[in-house]
């Protein structure tokens, strides 16, 4: 196991390799430059920036001077806040999407397990095509239109919540966000806690476990729901590193301090260190996720084999 | 009304006048026999003391690029370092130069030499006095490039300012100097009037140089920064939250109402209007076109729009066809457009259609073009005439892109109803284009463009920010105009220390700027922002500067 994992970690090496290479590539190949504004800056202030950024530099200089940065932990000064650093926004930011995300990750496996495996236990009936026309719903239902929808019924309508910021520790803060990140994972969980739990429900041991007289309840925590965790784990393993690295919706339509919205604002703004800094951030994520989720299948299934 | 209530009011009644001085109550300050006043929809009480809670909500369009003043150069930054700083002239609750840190000053005959008497009571966050010599460091450290200041032009009209930002003179030959620790003298190359309002810019204020030696870029974050404003820096969240506090040490303090200010950012603009219908915001930055007259039903006195000093326009490139040595083409263009229905109706009227180059500025009186008081129909004759004259016609029509700037489908339609325009009344084939901004910018600089989206804002109130954009070799240029007879005229304005003569020199070049048909006008800007009816002591203004130390907040009662 120790080894297995100590391999996948050295293999994520390469891979992230060639995210830094592809996204500092695709960055200094588009046109348009951190430094281009609607005002002109005279040519020696414009050197003077480029140098401080390296950006007089060659580019095969520039990106060797960002692998040796990148290998010190050091994502470099942002371009678009100046006095400001990649490590400091992704530090500030991080906690807050993290926090949102695995608040609403606790929701949806909650509610969406809940549910999913009640559809299943309850298939055919009134109660599971319900349930699934709402999680239905729930995926199709784009967050943009959720998160204003909540905000317009609970904060401006009913002011019972807050319609955005983010105060450290505040559950009035966290719940709204929470609950739009939550709702289209909510729905995915609930589908595929239900295909699975059928799928395990219809097998010879489940079978032989009834048959030998154990409750259904026993049935199901026992014997049932192990199995079935194999399908969410792979859900949930990319899924943690996207809710980790927040949500461009939620975080502008709430106005929260998270880090998703650069990967739209930093790339348009060619704020080409945070972009990069992100998109590693967000590829190491991945890459995490995933082997935890390996590592998981092993935990929970015993027939699979970690070479 | 409750006994306790009213000893609360009549207490703080006597605070509002006791207290502060007469300049910051607005005159539309509610007299004290209408107790409270009603807002039409949002059910607000507002009454007439000030309320206990001093803490205002402001949205801004987006995070400022630095909280260093010398840095800043979008609009976020200048608003959060016009509360943490002060100027020698800061601006006023009407946008124009007041008193700053400078009590008075004088400049000689030839309007070159400007000495600052500084107040002695002018104090740091940290204590130390606010010296001559600050603003000796901060002007020297703005026009240095190794500072990498982008506003380092804007000094310009200081001796040897710009030599310094071009890399040909060292810093210390600045055209400033500290006489003693209150006496601050200013060399310029010309008379510059406009200067004190120049001097409230945030590129102008003094910086306090220990911090920066000893936190270099770090100086800016809360527990290092020193400050001399209304304000001190309190909590800095990137992309979310700047919150500032009462400066105890502010030479004005007792002037100055609001405990603390919270600048909450928002770029998305429908967001502010969410948060400010939530009753989270007391102000916005700005508020989405498209939303205006929904909000203005909804919230009636609360809509707030005036004309801002800014104007939207198309640039046509004079190195490149077709609209290189081809007057009667871009005149064409510019008469064929029908701008009043145009603005009414794809910009929900919230601007003033333009007809010139300059955003309108008192004292500055441009007589309209002959072609604004044509009727549609002999505009439209005249346009095609010029059409045909530039060689164009059905069978042979222009073809030209028109390049923009990704926006909303609002500006998308606006720009529709444009190209649409030309080809209705000319038969003319021009194509939108949408870039990203950074890659227009980019292109509009290099001059690469044809035709393209263009905006300018004024820095300060005077038509010099306007007109020296199309000065020949001017960095702004994107047009690549160029007449000699401009440029005299800009240079002549430039030696002219009479403002009034001044202005007679401007409009003369303006005028010129018509004839040649330099740009295709569209509209000026206005600012736009949602206020709630307790908030005070402020003021629309042309250049959109609203300091909060200006502003203070009334008993109310919401919903």
């Amino acid at each position: 196991m120790l080894r297995y994992t100590l391999r996948r970690l050295l293999g994520a090496v390469p891979t992230l390799l060639v995210i830094v290479t592809l996204a500092f590539l695709l960055l200094h190949a588009a046109p348009g430059g951190p430094f281009d504004s609607e005002k002109r800056i005279l040519p020696a202030i414009q050197q003077s920036i480029e140098a401080k950024y390296h950006l007089d530099e060659p580019l095969w200089r520039q990106y060797l001077r960002y692998l040796g940065d990148l290998a010190r932990g050091d994502l470099g000064p942002s371009f678009q806040y100046r006095s400001t650093s990649v490590n400091e926004i992704i530090a500030q930011g991080l906690p807050v999407d993290a926090t949102i995300g695995l608040t609403a990750l606790a929701l949806a496996l909650l509610i969406g397990g809940a549910v999913g495996i009640n559809a299943a236990l309850h298939r055919g009936t009134r109660w599971d095509y319900g349930s699934m026309a709402v999680a239905v719903a729930g995926i199709s239902t784009p967050v943009f239109v959720v998160a204003p929808l909540l905000i317009l019924v609970f904060a401006i309508k009913l002011h019972w919540l807050p319609a955005g910021d983010w105060v450290r520790g505040s559950p009035s803060h966290l719940l709204l966000p929470a609950v739009a990140l939550a709702l289209p994972y909510t729905a995915y969980v609930a589908r595929i806690m239900r295909a699975g739990t059928i799928d395990v429900l219809n097998s010879a041991f489940i079978r032989s476990a009834r048959a030998k007289g154990l409750p259904l309840r026993l049935v199901i925590w026992r014997h049932a729901l192990p199995p079935t965790l194999t399908p969410l784990v792979s859900f949930i393993g990319p899924a943690i590193a996207g809710l980790l690295t927040g949500s461009i919706v939620v975080e502008s339509v709430f106005g929260l301090p998270g880090i998703g919205r650069y990967f739209i604002t930093a790339a348009l703004n060619r704020d080409y260190t945070l972009v990069i800094g992100i998109t590693v951030l967000y590829g190491a994520l991945i890459i995490l996720c995933n082997l935890a989720a390996d590592l998981c299948y092993a935990w929970i299934d015993p027939r699979v084999r970690l070479q | 009304m409750t006994a306790g209530r009213r000893w609360l009011l009549s207490a703080c009644a006597a605070c509002l006048i006791a207290g502060c001085g007469s300049i910051d109550v607005p005159a539309s300050s509610p007299a004290p026999a209408a107790a409270a006043a009603t807002a039409a929809a949002a059910s607000i009480t507002v009454g007439t003391a000030l309320a206990d809670q001093q803490v205002l909500a402001r949205g801004l369009d987006d995070t400022p690029r630095s909280l260093d003043p010398l840095l800043a150069n979008d609009v976020p930054g200048q608003r959060v370092a016009d509360d943490l700083f002060e100027g020698l002239t800061r601006a006023g609750i009407d946008g124009r130069a007041v008193p700053g840190v400078a009590s008075s000053w004088e400049s000689s005959a030839d309007g070159r030499t400007w000495v600052f008497h500084l107040r002695p009571d002018a104090r740091w966050s940290n204590g130390a006095p606010v010296t001559a010599a600050d603003f000796v460091y901060a002007w020297r450290r703005e026009v240095d490039p190794k500072t990498g200041a982008q506003n380092a032009e804007g000094l310009a009209p200081i001796e040897n300012a710009l030599d310094i930002a071009s890399g040909r003179k060292p810093p210390a030959t600045l055209g400033v100097e500290a006489l003693d620790a209150r006496t601050l003298r200013v060399h310029l190359n010309a008379p510059t009037p406009y200067l004190l309002d120049l001097l409230a810019l945030q590129y102008l204020y003094p910086v306090y140089e220990p911090a920066i030696r000893q936190y270099a870029d770090a100086w800016v974050r809360p527990q290092h920064m020193v400050c001399n404003g209304a304000f001190v820096l309190s909590e800095d969240v990137i992309g979310s939250r700047i919150t500032l506090a009462k400066n105890p040490q502010y030479w004005d303090a007792a002037q100055v109402r609001l405990a603390r200010v919270i600048y909450y950012v928002l770029p998305s603009r429908a967001d502010q209007a969410a948060r400010y219908l939530a009753d989270e915001l007391d102000w916005t930055d700005s508020f989405a076109a498209n939303q205006r007259s929904w909000l203005k039903s909804t919230l009636g006195e609360q809509v707030v729009n005036s004309p801002y000093f800014g104007a939207y326009f198309l640039g046509m490139n004079f190195q490149l066809p077709p609209f290189k040595d081809n007057l009667a083409l871009r005149q064409a263009l510019v008469l064929a457009l029908d701008r009043e229905p145009l603005v009414r109706y794809m910009r929900q009227g919230m601007y003033q259609p333009a007809y010139g180059w300059m955003p309108p500025l008192p004292g500055y009186e441009l007589p309209p073009p002959d072609w604004q008081s044509l009727g549609d129909e002999a505009r439209h004759a005249l346009a095609r005439r010029l059409y045909a004259q530039a060689g164009y016609s059905t069978q042979h029509p222009l073809r030209v892109t028109l390049y923009t700037s990704i926006q909303d489908g609002d500006s998308r339609h606006f720009f529709e109803a444009i190209t649409a325009s030309w080809f209705s009344v000319l038969g003319a084939k021009v194509q939108l284009y949408e870039e990203e901004f950074k890659v227009l910018a980019q292109e509009r600089n290099l001059h690469k463009l044809p035709l393209f989206f263009d905006a300018w804002i004024g820095d300060y109130p005077d038509p010099y920010t306007f007109m020296q954009i199309r000065y020949s070799g001017n960095g702004n240029n994107n047009a690549v105009y160029s007449n000699p007879e401009f440029d005299r005229l800009i240079d002549a304005a430039g030696q002219e220390p009479d403002n009034a003569k001044r202005y007679r020199l401007f409009e003369q070049a303006e005028r010129l700027l018509s004839d040649d048909a330099a740009y295709i006008p569209l509209y000026f800007y206005a600012t736009r922002h949602l206020v709630k009816p307790y908030l005070h002591g402020w003021q629309s203004n042309v250049m959109d500067r609203n300091l909060s130390r200006y502003m203070y907040l009334l008993e109310h009662q919401q919903r």
